[in-house]
């Protein structure tokens, strides 16, 4: 198998962050990725933007919990 | 009372049941339709008519998969179609790799999230960089990476195969990664 250039793996990094990394391609992956600090940089850009949509949240409200049942006629079970 | 036994109640026609499960799942279908919609108007509309639809059709509901998945792919199908109905957005084009990933600036990440304040200007950013992405590639973001789905769960929502659901995932994560480089560079 030829060595991953740096956008293979970001490439890959894109299909597989999160999952498991055992595959004979992510081994290589993740050698490339420990020595190559540009890919690190995009790993960890990557995982930021995930993090930024992850802890935006947004709460149900008592007002629209209650619309809900009506609507669904559920209100008073 | 577990799950298993409040659907097949709730399947008889048992309305306390019924309303059990719309309030374990309430917040997490809001939750996911404002990700998608980004308007908590349009998902308090879209969970109410998650949750018409579950009524309507729990009967069919064999168990074969979970309760959630089958809610997430009622919500990614009335976004879609809500946003097809309208078709008003422009949506930004991510048929070009290259432009997405390009090695040269990739090491240019001046986000540092522990310098970001939770405010209403983040929020803002955060909203505009995912309305550019049209709902297809939105909705297999949201899934896989912020509601941790596995990809072959995405998969099976948004009736994809699993390269294209990876192929969408990794155009969508550079697409907004280099977004919220632009916009929060220099906050």
């Amino acid at each position: 198998m030829n060595k991953p250039t740096c956008k293979d793996v970001m490439m890959h990094i894109c299909d597989n962050l999160g999952e498991e990394l055992n595959s004979p391609m992510c081994i290589e992956i993740k050698a490339h990725l420990e020595s190559c600090e540009n890919c690190q940089h995009f790993f960890k850009s990557i995982e930021d933007t995930i993090q930024f949509y992850k802890k935006y949240n947004v709460q149900l409200s008592e007002d629209a919990h209650n619309r809900l049942l009506e609507f669904l006629g559920l209100k008073g079970h | 009372m577990d799950e298993k036994e409040l659907i097949e109640k709730a399947q008889k026609g048992d309305r306390k049941a019924l309303t059990e499960l719309v309030k374990i799942y309430e917040q997490t279908v809001y939750n996911f339709s404002f990700k998608i919609c980004r308007n908590k108007e349009r998902a308090e509309h879209t969970m109410q008519e998650t949750f018409l639809s579950m009524i309507k059709n729990l009967h069919q509901f064999s168990g074969d998969s979970k309760l959630s998945t089958w809610l997430y792919r009622v919500v990614a199908n009335h976004c879609l179609m809500l946003a097809r109905s309208e078709n008003k957005y422009g949506f930004t084009s991510l048929d070009d790799d290259e432009a997405l990933i390009d090695e040269k600036h990739i090491a240019e990440w001046k986000v540092t999230p522990e310098h970001v304040t939770e405010n209403n200007e983040l929020k803002q950013i955060l909203d505009e960089a995912i309305q550019k992405l049209s709902p297809e590639y939105r909705i297999v973001f949201m899934l896989r990476d912020v509601e941790g789905l596995s990809t072959e769960e995405t998969a099976k929502i948004v009736d994809l195969s699993i390269p294209a659901v990876k192929s969408r995932l990794h155009r969508a994560r550079a697409f907004l990664r280099n977004e919220l480089n632009k916009r929060l560079a220099y906050e």
